[in-house]
């Protein structure tokens, strides 16, 4: 099984992660832009998180043979602190970037109007810089705060389908569907989406423009439920096949929008160790 | 973005039918093809060669190819003797043949309208004089001229190394002697100018500019009369791609390569990568030029357009010694930034990615004098500071090696050695290492083998190496 995790935050994770990760078929992520349970306090706070995200990051990961791309935007619960909002001033610079497949996540935490400016904001700057956009929906009023958040979408001229909408469940997906945009799930311990849950949703609505997700952060969560809800769907019945289009085709073909994807396997890794300039026999040693 | 049409010439594609070669050619991307004719690619011997060339015709029309017709088959007029007879032939009736042949390969171009039809003078034999070779060439080169002129179709004559004409001079004086005829102009293959030119090869462009007509690109090493893939010589082909931008050439620039079809798809893919690269560096130097500050935004575009390999992929898989295809092409936009926009370069370290700060680390060395010592000193140490490996290699490149302080430059040395960057990326090594390095080294080698690791080759070579200061 190949995955490619469309949602995890990989900066809270251990290394213990990446190589499990390696060994259950994630080959490439996407590493969105969010909050980090302590409140940041400064622009400086969000820039040297952001490197972080095109940096260091994307180094460690390659170190476990995973390809690392990310989304940038300030997140709809810091939209509210004033100090942070300037930070929408440098992000045009960290738009331009290799490896930055989206502008994300942005969207509601409390659906203040703090955060509905950002939110118009940074969906006019993904129009703007050819970008593919990651919105997350809000943990509390869900079903009203999908709705707006696809009112948003609407308003903003941003093509739906180069827009993601993610933390959806059992009611909130419908709205989704029938949009147009993305529809994403993120599987979780104990809370969000389960991976049984998450196979009756594909056996009802399809796998067209479905993503699944650990997103995996620095709170319970678990990197490996991607794989799980591909052994749950082929408990299932769905084929290989299908796995295949919900755990890779389909972030590929979603992410591929940017042009920034790069999916070439690392050096040292798969089937490029075993070869040399395209013969198959290894005729010359491996620097190190 | 280029406004140059880049083609592929049919004679690196000899294990090729001739349709299959222009279907992979054209899936390619390549705008066009220098068609070669030869004994199994639109024989103008043939007896139903009205019949191919309509064929021909409508595939390059089908695959919306444009076409420059060339004439330098090896073995087309004699089975013999490669190249054999040419303009320049001691027989008259040798001579002919390559005028008839030459005559046909005009009216084929007409019936195609391909862009112009390419030749060359051909080896002068022994014992000519140089006046009889003049009136020889001449003659021939009339009399397909009058072909040309009859049929509306322009010769382009290519200065070929090791023939009678062999610079672009000899071609200017042909053209001299015959009253400068509209339909004569020129053929100029960017790898013969590396190999064999006076002039370099953005001057031999620029001396060539209206009359240019056909352009044949490869690379080359001087003196040396081979054609090479891009980056295997001498030629700096974003150099020779502006040459030809700002001359205003709207013809074909066709890749030759006659002696990779033994991997024509996979050189011609390779081909068609290095030139798109090469043409976005180009573009990108000009509109930093005219505008330094748009280097915030070409900068982190690098890699899409130039790709991100590594530049010696046999010896160097991960591009941590020697760089990668990024590093080189940001090099190449910081070398386009001048004194003017020496102040761009802290803020494109500052906000880059790890592949744009290697970038401007590869670069400091070429913005000595013009970037301030200081800054450029805090940029690698910045990186020395990191666990990055290919970070830490760039920062110990020339620039390190002649302005870190020792103590500093010591301690790069050392985390190379901890963190597994080879000693070969630090420059100036032997020079710079002294007696306290040294012992450094040997302290990290005991405590490694206290814990019962393995003591790196590199830490072996340094302590036992007694060359350099001390």
């Amino acid at each position: 099984m190949r995955i490619f995790d469309p949602h995890i935050h990989m900066t809270s994770r251990t290394t213990d992660d990446y190589e499990r990760m390696y060994a259950a078929g994630v080959r490439a992520i996407v590493e969105p832009a969010f909050w980090l349970g302590q409140p940041r306090t400064t622009v400086g706070s969000f820039t040297d998180y952001f490197d972080g995200l095109i940096g260091w990051e994307r180094f460690r990961a390659a170190q476990f043979g995973i390809r690392h791309h990310c989304t940038m935007a300030l997140n709809p619960k810091e939209a509210n602190d004033p100090r942070c909002v300037d930070v929408l001033d440098v992000l045009p610079r960290y738009l331009a970037k290799d490896g930055v497949v989206a502008v994300g996540e942005i969207g509601y935490d409390s659906m203040t109007p703090a955060e509905d400016k950002a939110f118009e904001a940074q969906l006019a700057m993904a129009v703007e810089h050819d970008l593919p956009a990651l919105v997350h929906t809000p943990h509390r009023d869900k079903v009203t705060g999908t709705r707006r958040s696809l009112d948003a979408v609407a308003s903003s001229g941003i093509d739906p389908g180069r827009v993601i909408i993610d933390h959806l469940n059992e009611v909130t997906v419908d709205a989704v569907l029938e949009s147009g945009c993305w529809m994403a799930f993120s599987i979780y311990p104990d809370t969000k989406m389960d991976p049984d849950r998450m196979v009756a949703i594909l056996r009802r609505c399809g796998l067209e423009r479905m993503l699944v997700n650990s997103a995996a952060d620095w709170g319970r969560s678990d990197p490996l439920l991607t794989l799980r809800t591909g052994e749950a769907m082929l408990a299932a019945g769905f084929t290989e096949d299908d796995v295949d289009t919900v755990l890779w085709r389909n972030p590929v073909a979603f992410y591929g929008q940017s042009g920034r994807l790069v999916l070439d396997e690392l050096p040292g890794f798969g089937h490029a160790a075993e070869t040399f300039e395209g013969n198959s026999v290894l005729r010359g040693a491996r620097a190190q | 973005m280029s406004a140059l049409r880049f083609g592929y010439g049919t004679n690196g594609f000899a294990n090729h039918r001739l349709g299959d070669a222009l279907a992979v050619i054209a899936d390619l991307g390549y705008a066009g093809v220098a068609l070669t004719l030869d004994h199994d690619h639109l024989d103008p011997f043939a007896d139903d060669l009205p019949r191919r060339v309509d064929a021909v015709r409508a595939e390059l029309a089908g695959r919306d190819l444009g076409v420059v017709i060339e004439t330098g088959a090896r073995y087309l007029l004699d089975p013999r003797r490669k190249h054999h007879p040419t303009l320049v032939s001691a027989a008259e009736e040798d001579r002919a043949v390559r005028v008839d042949f030459l005559r046909r390969a005009v009216r084929i171009a007409a019936e195609l309208g391909a862009e112009c039809v390419s030749f060359w003078s051909g080896v002068l034999p022994p014992g000519t004089d140089e006046a009889t070779a003049w009136q020889r060439l001449g003659d021939g080169v009339s009399a397909v001229l009058d072909e040309a002129v009859r049929l509306g179709v322009v010769l382009g004559m290519e200065p070929e190394p090791g023939m009678f004409v062999e610079r672009l001079s000899g071609v200017e004086e042909l053209r001299a002697r015959l009253g400068d005829p509209e339909r004569l102009r020129v053929t100029l293959d960017i790898g013969h100018c590396v190999a064999n030119e006076r002039d370099p090869v953005a001057e031999c462009v620029r001396r060539a500019g209206p009359l240019l007509v056909n352009v044949q690109l490869d690379d080359m090493v001087p003196g040396v009369h081979e054609h090479l893939e891009f980056g295997d010589g001498a030629l700096d082909l974003p150099d020779a791609l502006a040459a030809l931008v700002d001359v205003g050439y709207r013809g074909l620039a066709a890749v030759e390569l006659p002696r990779h079809s033994h991997a024509a798809p996979d050189v011609a893919a390779r081909s068609i990568a290095a030139l798109r690269g090469a043409a976005w560096i180009a573009d990108a130097q000009r509109r930093i030029r005219e505008k330094p500050s748009s280097i915030r935004t070409l900068f982190p575009a690098a890699g899409r357009h130039c790709g991100r390999g590594p530049l010696h992929p046999a010896a160097d898989p991960a591009g941590v010694v020697d760089g990668t295809t990024d590093d080189a092409a940001r090099v190449r936009l910081l070398a386009a930034l001048g004194r003017d926009g020496a102040s761009e370069v802290a803020n494109l370290y500052r906000y880059g990615d790890d592949a744009e700060k290697r970038g401007v680390l590869r670069g400091l060395s070429i913005m000595d004098g013009v970037l301030p010592v200081d800054i450029g000193l805090d940029l690698v140490r910045d990186a020395l500071r990191t666990n990055d490996t290919r970070l830490v290699a760039a920062a110990l490149g020339p620039y390190a090696a002649a302005h870190l302080d020792q103590h500093g430059w010591r301690h790069g040395v050392l985390k190379c050695l901890f963190v597994g960057v080879p000693l070969a990326a630090v420059a100036r090594l032997d020079e710079r290492a002294d007696a306290e390095l040294r012992r450094m080294v040997a302290d990290f080698a005991a405590e490694r083998r206290a814990a019962g690791r393995t003591v790196p080759a590199d830490a072996e070579r340094l302590m036992t190496d007694h060359g350099g200061g001390s």
